[in-house]
């Protein structure tokens, strides 16, 4: 009888089947193997394989099953649809800039919300369910399971987000053409590095958290912190101690969602309420607050990589 | 030559101390059975061999390195938690296609190698199911094939049968047995069925209190435990057991002798069981008897101090018995 006859065919007593360990082993692979036999493999074929692109494409598979992807995707389609069509289809010159400016406002709401929402879990769930063991005791650095968790997820967020975004497209390259999909365009990668910044926030909050119930509730708190009480504090803060440029500036880049307000507000010459009111005095420049963003995604992350070794399994 | 060289380990969770001063060594090769009662500090141990915890104090080696040290031991070492756990929207085969990817199983030999493995473990027909879909036991069947990929070095293995229904449990045998007999892969597992770790493991190491109670090769431990069988029969009334109890006090093989209403309880040589049954069955009936050797119960009752099975810390003994109906 052939090898894989003898591995397909069940046991004479309804058994399960069990292989020689040599001869399996022996159609299994090894590290060693690798090393050898895979410098006739492509480069993009190594990459693929990587620990923390396996992990990551693992992350996003789940994310997309959960069908969190489709709500997130609906949510922001209902809401940039709306938005456009209330906003651009009425007579008026600045029916763009109100667009944004409503997509600006709401945003600082939604986006955060649900990049808290998609990544509160990403580690204390993997532990409560008991995969992160599993996950941690296989040839990868701890580190590397977060990040990879990171990117998968936000590569889900992203998609979904985007995805949600184009309606909104549409109807702006109907009502007011085709000029206007590049600012929209813009509001919309700032929306999207917002969320990826505060999905970040969210993987350190669940490296840290012992449960997800804890989880959720930092992550709300942090939600209410980023909309709400940071404006509050800094505007009162700028208005009771007087203070100058850098302050308000460093309170801007200091809040992932008032960054994106600052982004999407460049797009147009108006300028909302909110801490939007004392930009001017700021000094920013839109780069600058892309590059804070961008710190923003990266630093929380890399943080959560490094406490990840403190957490008890 | 050792593979695992674990040397004065100390690991406290607060104001628990888990392990204390834990020292043990395991040859290349072997079967090790680890058996305590809860909480003793064996899944501690595990974690601190496979790298997923720090010692307080003292060193681990696994194959020649220190499991935390990055991932050299980790890509020789599996590992399979108590209570592992899967995402419930993958199925099987992609769980298994994830860990050899992990492993770094040759792309071209990872489908084959993972469907053998599914085939070992008895998923081959639920591989394409999502894995929410699956009992306690299938999700232990496939815990264990996560621990099949690659080329294993050492393979930990936290109660691998628990939940596990008797298919499993033999599937799970016949995997251990075989790679005893035709590799060198060192295999160290947990059970609380002390008849299992009888049948399956050269060497045996009982965990109480964080620290090393005793240890060495099975056979030797039963021998040290006990020299005698315990010979159980159940007579027709309650004066019979009396009666046949007096007689068996003055039976000069016979070491201790205790009754409870019908059923009497004798200790004796193994040699001298026989005559012993033959002695009662003529002078009264016997409804039921057996006779039970000296196990691993005995060398964890005596590790541990006493019989403690009235406690339910006590794993479930599964001893070799020997019993049925007098002919």
């Amino acid at each position: 009888m052939s090898e894989d006859a003898a591995s397909t065919d069940p046991a004479p007593d309804g058994g399960v089947a069990v292989d020689a360990p040599t001869a399996r082993l022996r159609d299994g692979g090894t590290e060693q193997k690798t090393a050898t036999e895979g410098t006739d493999e492509s480069t993009l074929g190594r990459l693929a394989d990587s620990s923390l692109l396996t992990i990551a494409r693992r992350e996003y598979r789940l994310a997309v099953r959960s069908r969190w992807a489709l709500g997130v995707a609906l949510l922001f389609g209902l809401f940039t649809a709306a938005v456009v069509q209330f906003g651009a289809s009425s007579v008026g010159p600045g029916r763009f800039d109100a667009v944004i400016a409503t997509i600006a406002e709401l945003g600082v709401y939604l986006v955060p919300l649900t990049a808290l929402a998609v990544g509160y879990d990403a580690i204390v769930g993997a532990d409560e369910r008991g995969s992160l063991e599993l996950l941690l005791a296989l040839p990868v650095t701890k580190g590397r399971v977060v990040v990879g968790t990171a990117i998968g997820r936000a590569a889900v967020l992203s998609g979904a987000m985007l995805l949600g975004f184009v309606p909104g497209a549409l109807l702006t390259v109907r009502y007011l053409g085709i000029a206007s999909v590049g600012p929209y365009a813009a509001v919309a990668l700032a929306a999207v590095l917002t969320a990826c910044a505060m999905l970040g926030v969210a993987v350190l909050v669940s490296t840290v958290a012992r449960t997800k119930t804890h989880a959720l509730g930092v992550s709300l708190a942090i939600w209410l912190w980023v909309a709400l009480l940071h404006d509050l504090v800094a505007l009162g803060a700028v208005a009771g101690f007087d203070l100058g440029s850098g302050a308000i500036a460093a309170a801007i880049l200091l809040n992932p969602v008032d960054c994106f307000r600052v982004l999407a507000l460049s797009q147009v010459d108006v300028v909302a309420g909110g801490f939007g009111s004392v930009l001017a005095q700021a000094g920013l420049t839109a780069p600058m607050v892309a590059a804070a963003l961008v710190a923003w995604v990266v630093v929380p992350v890399g943080v959560a990589a490094k406490l990840i070794q403190r957490r008890r399994l | 030559m050792n593979v695992i060289d674990v040397d004065d380990v100390s690991k406290a969770y607060g104001d628990v101390q888990a392990l204390d001063g834990l020292s043990l060594s395991v040859e290349r090769g072997a079967t090790l059975g680890v058996f305590g009662t809860n909480g003793a500090g064996k899944t501690t141990l595990f974690k601190l061999l496979t790298g997923l915890n720090k010692p307080d104090a003292g060193s681990v080696s696994v194959a020649g390195a220190d499991p935390t040290d990055g991932t050299t031991v980790r890509e020789r070492v599996r590992y399979l938690p108590e209570h592992a756990g899967f995402p419930p929207s993958l199925t099987g085969r992609e769980i298994l296609r994830f860990h050899a990817r992990m492993r770094s199983v040759p792309r071209e030999e990872r489908s084959h190698h993972v469907e053998r493995i599914l085939h070992t473990v008895g998923l081959a027909d639920a591989a394409d199911r999502r894995v929410g879909g699956y009992s306690n036991g299938m999700n232990r069947r496939l815990g264990l094939g996560t621990a099949l990929v690659g080329e294993p070095a050492v393979l930990i293995l936290d109660e691998p049968t628990a939940g596990l229904d008797p298919d499993g449990i033999r599937a799970f045998h016949e995997v251990v047995e075989s790679l005893a007999a035709e590799t060198d892969v060192t295999i160290v597992f947990s059970s609380h069925a002390l008849g299992e770790i009888q049948r399956l493991c050269s060497e045996a190491v009982i965990i109480a209190d964080g620290q090393v109670a005793t240890a060495g090769p099975v056979e030797e431990l039963r021998r040290a435990a006990a020299d005698e069988v315990t010979v159980s029969l159940s007579l027709g009334s309650e004066t019979a057991a009396n009666d046949a109890t007096a007689e068996l006090r003055d039976h000069e093989a016979v070491s201790t002798v205790s009754r409870s209403g019908a059923d009497l309880r004798a200790q004796t040589a193994p040699t001298e069981a026989y005559d012993l049954l033959t002695a009662v069955g003529e002078a009264y009936a016997i409804d039921r008897f057996e006779v039970r050797e000296p196990g691993l119960e005995a060398a964890f009752h005596e590790a541990v101090g006493g019989d403690s099975r009235d406690t339910d810390d006590v794993p479930t003994p599964a001893t070799a018995n020997s019993g049925g109906e007098p002919a």
